[in-house]
């Protein structure tokens, strides 16, 4: 059991990184980007393709990889999201299911569908916890959410941008009237949230082992939108842990139902217990956990 | 204290939502280093003005001028940076970030372009606002009506300005507070600040300004010196006079001494 | 036609005289045959049809994969059919379509498959499940919006496919479900035209069925809840019951598709039923048009056919292209091509009306401040007689408090309109008239009070059922659905004199269609009492704030209210209309004999109109009586002044 729990926290470390860029991206456009997961998957391509075919080290790899997640999401930000302006969000959230369908089908194109392995930075040097392996690429990461994390934080309230950026997301008429830009505003929390994408992908590739085109697919997706829901759509904190409960939530329930020999009765019982969780926290309690007013 | 310069300007303003039509040719000018104000009843079009002013709602016709500059087309982010700042109705403080950093984000544009001014600008806001000073680490969302009263002027004054565009000060605030507030601006004025403001409350309003804005149904039926007016004349031009009738200044005179 | 035998000077040219058989045949085939019923037959047959003998003719025209491949676009059309029902009209999310096609397939695989029944069994059972599964969803999931509906939907679709589908005594393990086509017994429809002709003419139905939803009370209660709810209960539309009902009939025609879909291919599985297949059927929706029939079986084709047809080296380029359209589309047209073509139609049709005047058109017809008659019609038969009302009292409200958070928006009213008055209701900004309204009409729950309706407590009553009693409410921003035209907007204001069951609204039965007859009659008598002909079928949007205005009256009126309450009727309007709406009010009450409860700041106007006048401030009840003696009363004063500061 303790085995679940620690693949729960792993797992959950991605869904909440991935619930960070939904959140981010949503308290800023009030959209909900379906293409998040991809783009961190088409990040993971990009870092493959250099560290494979062209021998670059691994950490030139995951860097370009955040840079393409953030230059994705902004360019789609900037090109559709603005000039969309003012229109109903369901039309943009179907942009955004243009821009999923897009990444997947060139990651197709490029790729095609045989698994890829991405080779960790430092070969076997991993951590053993309670029988579970975390490997380099996983503490490197974690070290990466780290220092990421606090930068992003100090930098969030220590420079003038920064502190516009929390303004906005409190209040984005009033901040106008001190003369922030929204859109500079705008571009500044997708371009994080693409990179934050690139980061849950380059995260969870040693569990995955191997990844083709979609991997981090509707399931992921669905379990990181629950966390998202969960911690309340208008906190960061709140996003991050949230994502780790459905993590964990998630695991146990997988070993509830085969410990009890049940898989074979409710196969896949986990997206059940998820789909309970999403219904019965925005019946009972939309703001989420965490989150302060009632958002959307 | 009336210089002639005319530091903002409405010119035949015509403005809307959707298919309303709520401002229908307004015109106004304030003059540099006065208090001007703008009254009327609710649905009589000040608030849309202000926000013509501001450059939330776009002009349909005529023409916005500051500093004998057309800014008409400018983004309301943009006239900040021209020298307008901004009281929002309800203060708007952001209530998650400290008094310093709410100061902070009023000297938005103005710190990027010149320092040194942004500087003395604080300084002499902060010498303006002890009880600010006191609470810079102050979360703003803790603080007190009154006390986010000041730091939203605070905040305004901040970006050294030319205009202070002040919307309804005096809504959902206390009596005592609201007194607080007047002679507030009204310093802030006297030291040189120019105004603009918006007001529901006429005689809170009339006692600060120097020339009266007043509006009925979207156009300017009033525009004036407040020491030519009297509570008479200001019910005609607010649109209640015949509801206040005959009794009107037998009403108004008890109304006035029940108030002192 | 035999000729007419007259005799003598006085006989009438329409008395019936006796008709030959053949004459009489003739009569029945014409009431019977309408022109619509033999367009549907002929495109029946014809559709029916063309597949079989095409292919019987021209062999080597299509090969049998590329008929499949038509196959399954119509599978896919019904689909898209399905979604938009949901989607488009009652302009309800659901990403998780996909569960209920595979629902649907598996229904039909188990009866025909498994349990060797005809297909003529399975399909509508899987009509039946399907709509059974969304009912299910639907009552709980219902109760959220826009994007919170949407993640419910997608939990829901992820784990109905990979939990509930795979359930073994379902799915049949990982080989899944068999599905022949079986009609009877051995007889089964293997060839894939002639299970084209049979999916073209289960299409037809399902097109049949929308246009039947859409010409009833039904489609419009959809679309006006689509637009605003608020709106929609206003006009006695029960919004929940016809939220899950479009739920349900779109989850049991996407059943249908599911279950036409599985014996196309032949079997299934849980595999297609996934997430990517629900974003497909979204895409169709959003890019064919919301709400447009053809727009979506169109692109539901087109996503089908269009890779097809591509030659070879072309393969797989067409997803990113068509990926990259779409976001250009939604970026361009958030209305879909179907909806920028209608866009493009509307502005031609606004711009040949006005003459090519722009808003200029506004500013003059405010200022000739004409405003048309307001339609007198006669109580509509199916109403009981105008009820008479104890103590003469229409309206009545004991207490009223209404709270938001730590603000007391209503503090303790209680008011009275006594029937044939017009009651006024003023004050300044923030004073809680608009909530006391919305709390009156139902839009709102107090925390306290009592509100009497026509002598009945109505206080429990959800706002559609208000209205349903006759109590009629107009809103700040015009409550009429913007996006439809005025005659559909005089038709939904009708609901409550649709005296028809959704069932039969489905199968338009002779009853429907009388009863909507009548409806659109009495809709034109009320346009051209107002003299607004012209903009019969000129979406509401289109006119100017004035003209919105109108419209919203007469829509209020036609079904003979026992109470209006108008929420600042004049707010917009030139002092000139603004006076010209005094008469139209007072000609209500003195040539109506209308109760009227009025929301104004237009102080004029209500001292012209109004019998009594309340005044408001801060959520409490200043100053109420007579006109004449509020006017002089301090408090008014002090409410319009501003409290004295104390110097």
């Amino acid at each position: 059991m303790i085995t679940a729990l620690i693949i729960g926290v792993v797992q959950g470390g991605m869904y909440g990184l991935l619930a960070l860029g939904l959140v981010l991206v949503y308290k800023g456009s009030r959209v909900l980007n379906f293409a998040q997961a991809e783009i961190g998957t088409v990040s993971l391509f990009l870092a493959y393709w250099l560290v494979t075919e062209h021998h670059l080290p691994w950490i030139v790899g995951a860097v370009c990889a955040l840079l393409l997640g953030a230059a994705i999401a902004m360019v789609f930000e900037r090109v559709i999201v603005r000039p969309m302006g003012s229109a109903p969000r369901l039309s943009v959230a179907v942009a955004t299911i243009g821009l999923l369908t897009l990444l997947l089908s060139l990651e197709l194109l490029q790729f095609g569908p045989s698994p890829r392995v991405l080779p960790p930075p430092i070969d076997g040097l991993g951590l053993h916890i309670a029988s579970v392996y975390v490997s380099p690429t996983q503490l490197i990461s974690l070290g990466a959410v780290a220092v990421i994390g606090a930068g992003l934080a100090l930098f969030l309230r220590r420079t003038d941008f920064g502190l516009g950026v929390l303004a906005a997301a409190e209040d984005p008429t009033a901040v106008r009237l001190v003369g922030v830009r929204l859109s500079h505003v705008s571009a500044f929390t997708w371009g994080v949230s693409g990179a934050l994408s690139a980061l849950a992908a380059l995260f969870i590739a040693p569990s995955l082992g191997v990844f083709t085109p979609g991997v981090i697919g509707a399931p992921l997706f669905v379990a990181s939108l629950a966390g998202a829901l969960l911690g309340g759509m208008s906190s960061l904190p709140g996003a991050f842990v949230g994502g780790i409960a459905i993590g964990v939530l998630e695991a146990l329930t997988k070993f509830l139902v085969i410990s009890r020999n049940l898989s074979a009765t409710i196969p896949g019982g986990e997206s059940i217990a998820i789909f309970a969780v999403i219904l019965i926290v925005l019946l009972v309690r939309p703001q989420g956990i965490l989150g302060r007013r009632a958002a959307a | 204290m009336s210089a002639d310069t005319v530091l903002l300007e409405l010119r035949d303003v015509r403005a809307g939502f959707g298919s309303q039509t709520v401002l229908h040719g307004v015109s106004l000018q304030v003059r540099e280093g006065e208090i001007a104000g703008i009254f009327g009843l609710n649905g009589a079009g000040k608030s849309v003005t202000m926000k013509v002013v501001a450059g939330i709602v776009p002009a349909r016709r005529g023409d916005v001028v500051m500093d004998g500059r057309n800014i008409t087309t400018v983004a309301p982010e943009d006239r900040v940076a021209l020298g307008m700042a901004h009281v929002p109705q309800g203060r708007q403080v952001f209530p998650g970030l400290t008094v310093e950093q709410n100061l902070r984000l009023g000297g938005y544009r103005l710190r990027r372009r010149d320092k040194r001014r942004y500087g003395e600008a604080l300084q002499r806001t902060l010498d303006r606002f002890p009880i600010l000073a006191e609470r810079r680490a102050q979360l703003a969302g803790s603080m007190s009506g009154g006390q986010q009263a000041s730091l939203a002027v605070a905040r305004a004054l901040v970006s050294d300005p030319r205009i202070v565009l002040v919307d309804e000060p005096s809504a959902g605030l206390a009596p005592k507070t609201v007194e607080e507030l007047f002679e507030t601006l009204r310093e802030v004025n006297r030291s040189g600040v120019t105004m603009l403001m918006v007001e529901q409350n006429v005689t809170f309003g009339l006692r600060l300004v120097d020339t009266a804005n007043i509006m009925q149904r979207g156009r300017i039926v009033y525009a004036g010196p407040v020491a030519d007016l009297d509570q008479e004349r200001v019910a005609e031009h607010l649109g209640v006079g015949r509801l206040l009738g005959r009794g009107l200044s037998a009403a108004v005179q008890s109304h006035e001494a029940a108030a002192r | 036609m035999t000729a007419l035998a007259t005799s003598g000077s006085g006989s009438d040219a329409n008395t019936p005289q006796p008709q030959s058989p053949r004459a009489a045949l003739q009569a029945l085939w014409n009431s019977v045959m309408t022109p619509r019923r033999a367009n549907i037959a002929l495109w029946a047959v014809l559709l029916a049809a063309l597949p079989p003998i095409t292919e019987r003719a021209m062999p080597h025209l299509f090969t049998s994969g590329k008929l499949q491949t038509l196959d399954v676009a119509a599978c896919f059309a019904v689909a898209a059919l399905a979604l938009n029902v949901l989607v488009g009209y009652a302009g309800q999310m659901s990403l998780g379509h996909a569960a209920f096609m595979g629902v649907g397939a598996f229904t039909s695989g188990l009866i025909v498959g498994r349990y060797g029944l005809s297909m003529a069994v399975g399909v509508p059972a899987a009509a039946l499940f399907g709509g059974i599964v969304a009912l299910l969803l639907g009552i709980p999931a219902l109760r959220l919006r826009g994007l919170y509906l949407a993640i419910t939907t997608i939990a829901f679709g992820v784990a109905l496919q990979l939990s509930i589908l795979r359930i073994p005594w379902i799915s049949g393990g990982n080989a899944g479900v068999v599905l022949p086509r079986r009609v009877a017994g051995n007889l089964q429809l293997i060839d894939n035209a002639d299970w084209l002709a049979v999916l073209l003419v289960v299409l037809l139905v399902v097109w049949l069925l929308d246009t039947n939803v859409m010409r009833s009370k039904v489609g419009r209660a959809f679309r006006a809840i689509r637009e605003d709810e608020g709106v929609a209960q206003s006009f006695a539309v029960n919004v929940v019951t016809y939220k899950l009902t479009a739920f349900v009939i779109s989850g049991a025609l996407a059943g249908v598709a599911g279950a036409l879909y599985g014996h196309t291919i032949g079997q299934a599985n849980s595999d297609p039923f996934s997430y990517e297949l629900s974003l497909q059927l979204i895409i169709m929706v959003v890019v064919g048009g919301l709400g447009s029939r053809s727009g979506v079986v169109a692109a539901a084709f087109f996503f089908q056919v269009f890779p097809a047809v591509m030659p070879a080296w072309f393969n797989g380029y067409q997803v990113p292209i068509g990926a990259a359209l779409l976001m250009y589309t939604v970026a361009r047209h958030p209305d879909g091509l179907a909806g920028a073509l209608r866009e493009a139609r509307e502005r031609r049709e606004m711009r040949r009306m006005r003459g090519g005047a722009g808003d200029d058109d506004d500013e003059d017809i405010e200022e000739r401040g004409r405003l048309p008659k307001l339609p007198a019609l006669p109580r509509p038969s199916t109403l009981p007689p105008r009820p008479e009302v104890a103590g003469g009292t229409v309206l009545s409200a004991r207490n009223v408090s209404v709270r938001f958070g730590g603000l007391q928006a209503v503090d303790d009213v209680s008011l009275d309109v006594p029937r044939g008055r017009i009651v006024g209701l003023i004050g300044p900004n923030g004073a809680g008239k608009t909530t006391l309204f919305n709390a009156l009409s139902g839009h709102i729950r107090p925390q306290r009070g009592e509100i009497t309706f026509m002598g009945q407590d109505v206080s429990d009553l959800a706002p559609h059922r208000r209205a349903a009693l006759g109590m009629s409410r107009s809103f700040q921003l015009i409550g009429l659905a913007k996006s439809m035209t005025v005659l559909d907007n005089m038709l939904l204001a009708q609901h409550v004199l649709g005296r028809y069951d959704i069932g039969s609204a489905l199968a338009y039965l002779p009853r429907t269609a009388r009863v909507e007859r009548e409806l659109t009659e009495r809709a034109h008598q009320a346009i051209a009492a107002l003299g607004f002909e012209r903009f019969t079928d000129t979406p509401v949007r289109s006119l100017s704030h004035g003209q919105q205005r109108i419209v919203e009256l007469g829509c209020l009126l036609v079904t003979d209210p026992e109470l209006l309450m108008l929420d600042e009727p004049s707010a917009g309007m030139s002092p000139g209309a603004a006076e010209n709406l005094a008469v139209r009010l007072r000609e209500l009450r003195d040539e109506q004999a209308r109760t009227v409860l009025l929301i104004e700041h237009n102080i004029p106007l209500v001292l012209d109109v109004c019998d009594e006048i309340y005044v408001l401030n801060s959520g409490a009840v200043l100053a109420s009586g007579p006109t004449e003696t509020i006017a002089r009363r301090p408090e008014v004063i002090g409410a319009y002044f501003g409290e004295a500061v104390p110097a």
